[in-house]
């Protein structure tokens, strides 16, 4: 893909994402309102910063299942902490720095020995899951009443429509984007994304950028699943088993494409803004819960297809391009 | 520059379906149920009795009856499905209607396998059309749930009548039904994998896609024909949960997907495709469901129940990975 493809990839994606929004908002008042659009975007804080991480992970060409029970064990390892008399801060830290670091362990098992990552991950996947149940025992776990006041600031508006959360979410997103374009570490993840053979010869170590995003994917997991349990009050072992989809799906439609190397942040916050309005505007329709799953799938399968067709096309033009030169 | 690639890829075919290195993952697996068997029976009074064996057959049995159809995605080199679980339940949907319709009951089978096996076939569809196994199971598997979660109205739909009953709780023999399907079908699926054309073709598209395309083999069709197969296993564990328990409920199979993938690895089948047998995959199934039984009858918690099954799955994982790169 050169510049030009890149561009109009991404036009027609926003295009795609107006259009959902503009239905919506034909139909739903609250969707030309500010504060209904902050409530969107509070609603897709855990979705959002899970998926940059999920994307950097794509992007290098490998694929983390494991992020739901990560993001569980963390939620539930906050709650803990803060039942346990830490500060509501600290806690959320330490909580992501222990998800980083298994994060990055991850990616060191998966980069140095060359198995597939998903065969690895479902493994972590259902360790991560037993773990959670153990730390919890087996149970839900509940910040206790009174300190509920210390985790309000959360809630908080400045300017009516960023709230701490959906303001980390940007951040987040800002960094992922200065990290992948502007960082010597973000290019070589590209590039053993984009071939693993190609950028060895080149001189890129093949296992540091694998570390790097595991590591990130896992401290994002463990952001997401942090905020979203402290913001709850509480935490429960088996959390976020949906998580994985709505994650992939924002990557997807954003047009980070699975074998790596090809997307970036802002498709993916693209992504992120479509299945947001999608099933967002379906719930404010009065959709059960569980139609989501519904909604979510047919928007992939869209995806798939036209991905699938765009492909046809494009290899049916050079093909008929090719034809005069061989003749 | 094809030509080259064929011949480069040659040795890896036949080492792909070498018959030693597939007789040393099975003997290697049978080793290890032996040893869990001979530890369990001396450590745990009840563990040894035919009783308790016929009931870890039983736990298998679901999971690996769609872990068969999951070996023949893995072995055609199509990764894995993650729609396993949203495929079963909606298939115990579906036959849960037929029954309650008052259709007989050999047509309401016939008519739930067909929807099972054509829910899979579109994927192997899509898939044989070069879009990403992961993603188009994972994207079917939310549309599959969400319609189950429509036509049950998210609620318990009853079967309504006895006439599947004893698909789900008849014991010809002695043995539970759901125990002989598992059994007969692992027997058939092995054997359609090592000895008809189809198998072959299988193992070898799985083992080198671009040698096999350039050998004129169907690809794409072994794509179709795998993931129709595993339809049907999930149409069958559907129809073998919803008459053994008399209704069909969108969280009928909390988690199927993951046991199923766990007992392929287990099993010792690679990722990469091209190696390995549905024996493997049940080997793998019956060794969880072992271990399971081991640890549920000395009391572990469920999450350390987990935690050990995980650990298993990543080690196993790791191991064959380690194992089959020495010998390539």
């Amino acid at each position: 893909m050169n510049r030009w493809d890149i561009v109009t990839d991404l036009g027609m994606r926003i295009a795609f994402m107006a259009a959902v929004y503009g239905v919506f908002a034909i139909m739903l008042p609250s969707y030309r309102t500010v504060s209904g659009v902050a409530a969107l975007l509070d609603g897709a804080v855990l979705i959002g910063v899970v998926a940059v991480g999920v994307g950097i992970t794509m992007l290098a060409g490998e694929f983390d299942l494991s992020v739901g029970s990560l993001a569980a064990v963390v939620g539930v390892l906050t709650v803990n902490m803060i039942i346990a008399g830490m500060n509501v801060v600290p806690a959320v830290l330490i909580a992501i720095l222990a998800a980083a670091i298994f994060g990055g362990l991850q990616g060191l098992v998966i980069a140095v020995t060359g198995i597939n990552s998903l065969a690895f991950t479902i493994g972590t996947l259902i360790c991560l899951r037993g773990f959670a149940l153990i730390i919890s025992n087996q149970n839900s776990v509940t910040i206790p009443v009174p300190r509920l006041g210390e985790t309000d600031f959360l809630a908080a508006r400045i300017l009516g429509v960023l709230s701490p959360m959906s303001i980390t979410m940007f951040s987040i997103f800002v960094l992922g984007f200065l990290f992948l374009n502007y960082t010597v570490w973000g290019r070589e993840i590209y590039a053993i994304g984009g071939g693993r053979a190609e950028a060895r010869a080149a001189g890129v170590s093949t296992i540091k950028p694998v570390v790097i995003a595991f590591a990130v994917s896992g401290a994002l997991a463990g952001l997401g699943g942090a905020l979203s349990s402290v913001r709850l009050g509480s935490a429960t072992p088996l959390g976020f088993d949906t998580l994985l989809l709505s994650v992939v799906t924002a990557c997807l439609m954003g047009g980070v494409a699975l074998e790596g190397g090809r997307g970036s942040v802002f498709g993916i916050f693209i992504g992120l803004l479509t299945l947001r309005f999608l099933v967002g505007g379906a719930a404010s329709l009065g959709a059960p819960y569980w139609l989501q799953s519904l909604a979510i799938g047919a928007l992939l399968i869209l995806a798939i297809v036209v991905q699938m067709l765009i492909n046809i096309i494009r290899r049916h033009a050079s093909d008929t391009r090719a034809r005069p030169q061989s003749a | 520059m094809m030509s080259k690639t064929i011949m480069a890829s040659l040795p890896q075919i036949y080492r792909g379906i070498s018959a030693a290195k597939r007789r040393r993952t099975i003997i290697l697996g049978t080793a290890a149920i032996g040893l869990l068997v001979l530890i369990g029976g001396a450590t745990t009074p009840g563990f040894l009795t035919l009783d308790n064996l016929l009931i870890v057959i039983r736990a298998a049995s679901i999971t690996g009856i769609v872990a068969l159809g999951m070996s023949y995605i893995t072995i055609s080199g199509n990764l894995f499905a993650l729609s396993a679980e949203e495929l079963a339940v909606l298939s115990a949907c579906v036959f849960a209607w037929l029954m309650r319709a008052h259709y007989d009951l050999a047509a309401g089978l016939v008519l739930t396998l067909v929807f099972a096996g054509s829910a899979g076939g579109i994927q192997g569809a899509i898939i044989a059309r070069g879009a990403d196994p992961i993603i188009t199971t994972l994207a079917f598997g939310a549309l599959f749930r969400g319609v189950a979660s429509l036509v049950s109205n998210n609620k318990n739909i009853l079967l309504e009548t006895d006439a599947a009953q004893w698909l789900g709780t008849g014991r010809p023999l002695g043995i539970p039904t759901q125990s002989w399907v598992f059994v007969i079908l692992t027997i058939v699926a092995w054997f359609v994998l090592q000895r008809t054309r189809f198998g072959r073709q299988l193992l070898l598209i799985g083992a080198n896609r671009q040698a096999a395309m350039a050998t004129g083999f169907q690809v794409g069709q072994a794509s179709l024909v795998a993931l129709t197969l595993f339809g049907l296993c999930c149409g069958m564990a559907g129809i073998s949960a919803a008459s053994q328990f008399g209704l069909a409920v969108a969280n009928l199979f909390d988690g199927l997907n993951v046991d199923v993938i766990a007992a392929v690895l287990v099993g010792g089948i690679s990722l990469r495709g091209g190696q390995g047998t549905p024996l493997q995959a049940a080997l793998g199934a019956i060794f969880i469901a072992l271990l399971q039984n081991y640890m549920l009858l000395h009391s572990f918690t469920s999450g350390q129940r987990m935690l050990v099954v995980g650990c298993l799955v990543a080690a196993a994982t790791l191991g064959f990975h380690i194992i089959q790169r020495r010998r390539a």
